[in-house]
């Protein structure tokens, strides 16, 4: 059934696709063609409208979505300081949690390098945001499962 | 004389790419699939169940493998200058090498012995093949001064048929021969194949590799080497399967005295410098300190008992720091060499390959202490992680520079293609973190996942010795919560993994871990994974009683294709020992006195001996605390009056039918609920030889979980007798009382044994007595639920038969004699014999699938002492 708890797994859910998909779409499908058809500057300046938009979408929306979210859902599972610890979904969740914050920071440290002009430095830490996030995601399927149990 | 080597031949007609044509290339890239194929597996063997066996053996048997082949037959053709095969051979011989391989791996993940045989023989068979090409190469021409290669090589590849050919046969199974076996095993493969090919390859790949020249000298310590080497690896591997310490032990000195003589020529003059130098250096060193840690473990050990455990410890340190390692610092000097075509594709290719190779270097040899000293988890799981992530960030180079080579027959050159850097790093610090977070989620025991179940809980101990499971059958009721405390007496690391996929780790010498089954509901099968374990017979069943019933009834063997004809009480041990302090049911029938017989019968719930060394909960009737199966005799004359007072104290509802009563069943035989009282009354009107049991539905059930007894009437003429035994006869059906599987025998007739008095083989373990002459009588009451009784005394005859009221035989009537007492479910009678003389004299239901399975006991006539 279709509850209120349905609605937040949701919201939680849709944060993520976007997330992690808008990276995966930026990075996979939108790079590989702008290198190619795009002159210097036009790369430049579509990149940094793209970087720009998707810093402001992730501060405004996706961070408070899943912050929100996220702790609704871990109140209602009865998860407290202590079961974070505890083996199993308690430990899991914490796992996922530090990798969440890493890979935060990680994009975070992308934006900085991307204003400094540092596109090595810039490209390692988005790909490591990228990855990271995909570590969330498998950590999240994991919990799903440990649930299920 | 010295000289720089060049290790691209000169072109040969027909060249398409690369200097050995596209064959080559495709080969290389076969060695990196299976370099991939062993990183995806190390990392997710776990989860799909698989032994670590096969992400070693993709390792070695793969990637390694195929690449000795390619490069070895490479060096002797450039080096010696001998034409080489055609490609269409080449790509054959490797196709059919990769099947083999790819069998072999199969069947020892799947667990099809034939096929890991298989894969196992078809790679000798591909090795000698390979030895005898190499060896007709040089015969055609000359070998010159880099002729010692071949010698290596031959003697690499005569390691491998052997290795291949033991690795086969353990497979298949080789029971007491197995540890022996499989430590040649190991030490032919990666000391002989592995070893000899890369030692001999360094003497020359360390000198163009470090841009040094070739001299006569290191030419000559080539030479030297080998014999050194060979005959410590022969040394070793006889000792080994000779089972002789100080053999094994001198022959890998010997061998280690050879990796010496090979460094010592080769020591570079400078600081080596680029991704290969370092990683075959660091390769060299880890091949040389395992095997000097192998001798001297196995020196302090002191028995080659123990060399299964040293080489387990040694063989992390072969795999990742000598072997992977030195696949890879091979490949970082090779692969360009095959790849591009020109100097300026050679060193773009080198540059690509050289990505972060200081931090993979690093992390390579960081993860082999980590996984070697047998450090407390997770550092294991983080060294093999780093390994695999360094194994894993070659693998993306590699691919990205062989791939567009394999597809377009050239590297696209293009420098002007400005690429941001950052790619690798970013990968790899995705993957470590993420690897981190993982190894932190899935540490400690998920207690989500064992949350407490109500059902009982049984724990068995468990031992892995001598190649088997003790016990290797373990029985429990339906429903029981099992958990196994598991040892590893052995040397060799075991562990046990169930089918349902629960599994302890892999367990050394003296270590003990707790494998939680969880409620067991039909037969689960566990094995060690190790390969050829299971083969080799280290198999478990566990069973709830009913399971086997249920194959069809023509099966004459299990799944383990033990014979099972004595099926029925596979789940009973009738030999063993009663549990301690067990009391056998007194045979003996009380004499009547009274004429009004005033019992209180209540119905309870007993854990009672139902077959030797082996109690379950039964339903019974007691009059005095604690209940019997069958409950209390009742005995009387005709004409006596019987009041009996039912008191149920269990909490489903129970009833009563004595046979021995005539009336109206619609009261006195009504089912009462707990904690109700009923009294019942009745005259014996007959006599004879009657039955009692609970009258509620379903009565099969409550007459099967032990609800009856007997009432015996004596005939007006009876005389006495110097000894009068009472046996109820009934079926044994193991199990919860009500539960499914018991329910389901029951309804189906499939017992699982036959007994006297409530257990079976009672009298085997403590026989009735008598003397010879005496008379004897045997009262009878077939209780059921279901079968007919055939009673017999083995070495006597009756010359009394009572049945169902009727005397069917008299002393008097002495020309003939009885030899069965006949009874349909529910019948009793009685007979009478005397034994002529001392001695022990069998008694039994003579349909002998009863007696065979219970329905047996022993009458021990002894001499009178007056």
């Amino acid at each position: 059934m279709i509850d209120i708890w349905t609605i937040v797994r949701f919201l939680h859910v849709l944060g993520a696709i976007i997330w992690v998909g808008g990276q995966l779409t930026i990075t996979i499908v939108v790079l590989p063609p702008v290198r190619r058809m795009l002159s210097a500057d036009d790369r430049a300046g579509m990149l940094r409208t793209v970087g720009k938009r998707f810093a402001i979408i992730t501060m405004a929306v996706f961070l408070p979505n899943q912050v929100t979210t996220g702790v609704l859902l871990a109140w209602q599972h009865g998860v407290t300081w202590a079961t974070l610890l505890q083996p199993g979904y308690g430990r899991i969740l914490a796992a996922k949690l530090l990798l969440f914050t890493l890979v935060m920071v990680a994009a975070a440290l992308h934006g900085i390098a991307q204003a400094r002009h540092q596109p090595g430095k810039a490209r390692a830490a988005s790909i490591t945001a990228l990855v990271g996030s995909l570590g969330v995601i498998l950590l999240a399927t994991a919990l799903a499962e440990s649930t299920a149990h | 004389m010295t000289q720089f080597v060049d290790l691209i031949p000169p072109p040969a007609r027909g060249r398409r790419s690369g200097p050995r044509g596209s064959v080559f290339v495709w080969a290389n890239i076969v060695v990196l699939g299976w370099l991939a194929l062993a990183v995806a597996l190390l990392a997710v063997h776990d989860v799909l169940g698989l032994p670590v066996w096969v992400a070693l053996h993709a390792l070695l048997l793969g990637a390694v493998t195929n690449a000795i082949v390619i490069w070895s037959e490479h060096f002797v053709v450039t080096l010696c200058r001998v034409p080489g095969p055609p490609p269409r051979r080449l790509a054959l011989g490797l196709t059919v090498l990769n099947l083999f391989i790819t069998a072999a791996l199969i069947g020892v993940a799947a667990d099809a012995t034939v096929v890991a045989g298989a894969g196992g023989a078809g790679v000798a068979v591909i090795a000698t093949v390979h030895t005898i090409a190499l060896f007709r190469m040089t015969r055609t021409a000359l070998p010159g001064r880099f002729g010692y290669l071949v010698g290596y090589y031959t003697a690499a590849s005569a390691a491998l048929v052997l290795g291949a050919l033991s690795g086969a046969a353990l497979a298949i199974g080789a029971a007491q021969w197995y540890v022996r076996l499989w430590t040649a095993h190991v030490h032919l493969t990666l000391l002989g194949w592995v070893g000899l090919s890369v030692l001999g390859t360094l003497f020359t790949l360390w000198p163009t590799t470090t841009g040094t020249r070739i001299t006569d000298s290191t030419l000559t310590a080539a030479r030297r080497a080998l014999p050194t080497l060979a005959a410590g690896l022969l040394a070793a591997v006889a000792g080994m399967l000779t089972a002789t310490v100080w053999v094994t032990v001198a022959g890998l000195l010997c061998y280690t005295a050879g990796i010496v003589l090979t460094i010592i020529p080769l020591r570079p003059a400078t600081t080596p410098h680029g991704p290969a130098a370092w990683m075959l250096a660091a390769a060299t060193a880890w091949l040389g300190i395992s095997v000097l840690l192998d001798a001297v473990r196995l020196l302090v050990a002191g028995s080659v008992e123990d060399l299964p455990g040293v080489v387990t410890t040694v063989m992390p340190v072969l795999a990742v720091g000598f072997a992977a390692q030195v696949l890879v610092g091979a490949l970082t000097k090779l692969l360009p060499v095959v790849l591009g075509r020109g100097p300026a594709e050679h060193r773009a290719i080198a540059d690509i390959l050289a990505r972060g190779w200081q931090l993979r270097l690093i992390a390579a040899n960081l993860a082999v202490p980590l996984v070697a000293v047998g450090l407390p988890s997770p550092l294991p799981q983080l060294g093999w992680a780093l390994a695999a992530l360094s194994v894993a960030t070659f693998l993306v180079l590699a691919l990205r520079v062989a791939i567009p080579v394999a597809r377009r027959g050239a590297f696209p050159l293009e420098p002007a293609q400005k690429q941001a850097h950052g790619t690798t790093s970013g990968v790899l610090a995705g993957l470590i973190a993420v690897a981190l977070a993982v190894a932190v989620a899935g540490s400690g025991q998920d207690t989500t996942a064992t949350a407490p179940v109500s059902a009982p809980t049984h724990t068995v101990e468990v031992t892995l010795t001598g190649m088997r499971v003790h016990p290797d059958t373990v029985d429990v009721p339906a429903g029981t919560r099992l958990v196994l405390r598991v040892t590893n007496q052995e040397a060799m690391p075991h562990d046990l993994r169930l089918d349902t996929g629960q599994h302890t780790p892999r367990l050394h010498h003296g270590e003990t871990a707790l494998l939680d089954v969880g409620p067991v509901g039909e037969t689960r099968h566990a094995w060690c994974t190790v390969a050829g374990h299971r083969a080799a017979g280290m198999t478990m069943t566990i069973r709830t009683p009913s399971d086997h019933q249920h194959t069809t009834p023509d099966s004459h063997s299990d799944d383990n294709g033990n014979n099972s004809d004595t099926a029925p009480t596979a789940g009973l041990d009738l030999a063993a020992d009663p549990t301690p302090g067990w009391v056998p049911r007194d045979a003996t029938l009380a004499p009547t006195t009274a004429t009004l017989h005033r019992i209180e019968l209540r119905a309870t719930e007993q854990d009672l001996e139902v077959a030797p060394g082996r109690r379950e909960r039964r339903w019974t009737f007691a009059d005095t605390s604690p209940g019997t199966v069958p409950g209390p005799t009742l005995h009387g004359r005709v004409g006596d009056q019987f009041e009996i007072t039912l008191i149920n104290d269990t909490t489903i509802g129970h009833g009563m039918d004595f046979h021995a009563s005539a009336l109206a069943p619609d009261g006195p035989m009504r089912t009462i609920g707990p904690g109700e009282r009923l009294v019942y009354r009745f005259t014996a009107t007959r006599a004879g030889a009657w039955l009692y049991h609970c009258s509620t539905m379903p009565m099969s059930q409550h007459i099967a979980n032990g609800m009856y007894g007997a009432v015996i009437i004596d005939p007006p003429d009876l005389p006495a007798v110097d000894h009068e035994y009472l046996m109820v006869s009934s079926q044994l059906y193991l199990g919860a009382p009500g539960s499914d599987n018991q329910v389901r025998k029951i309804q189906a007739g499939q017992p699982d044994g036959w007994m006297f008095n409530g257990m079976a083989a009672q009298y085997d373990h403590a026989p009735l007595t008598a003397h010879p002459g005496q008379r004897i009588r045997i009262w009878l009451v077939n209780a059921g639920p279901g079968d007919s009784t055939a009673f017999h005394v083995v070495g006597a005859q009756f010359d009394t038969v009572y049945k169902e009221g009727a005397r069917l035989l008299r002393p008097s009537e002495t020309a003939g004699g009885a030899q069965v007492l006949d009874l349909a479910p529910a019948q009793g009678g009685f007979v009478e014999l005397t034994f002529p003389e001392p001695g022990h004299y069998p008694f039994v239901d003579h349909d002998m699938r009863h007696a065979e399975n219970g329905a047996h006991g022993l009458f021990t006539v002894t001499e009178q002492h007056r």
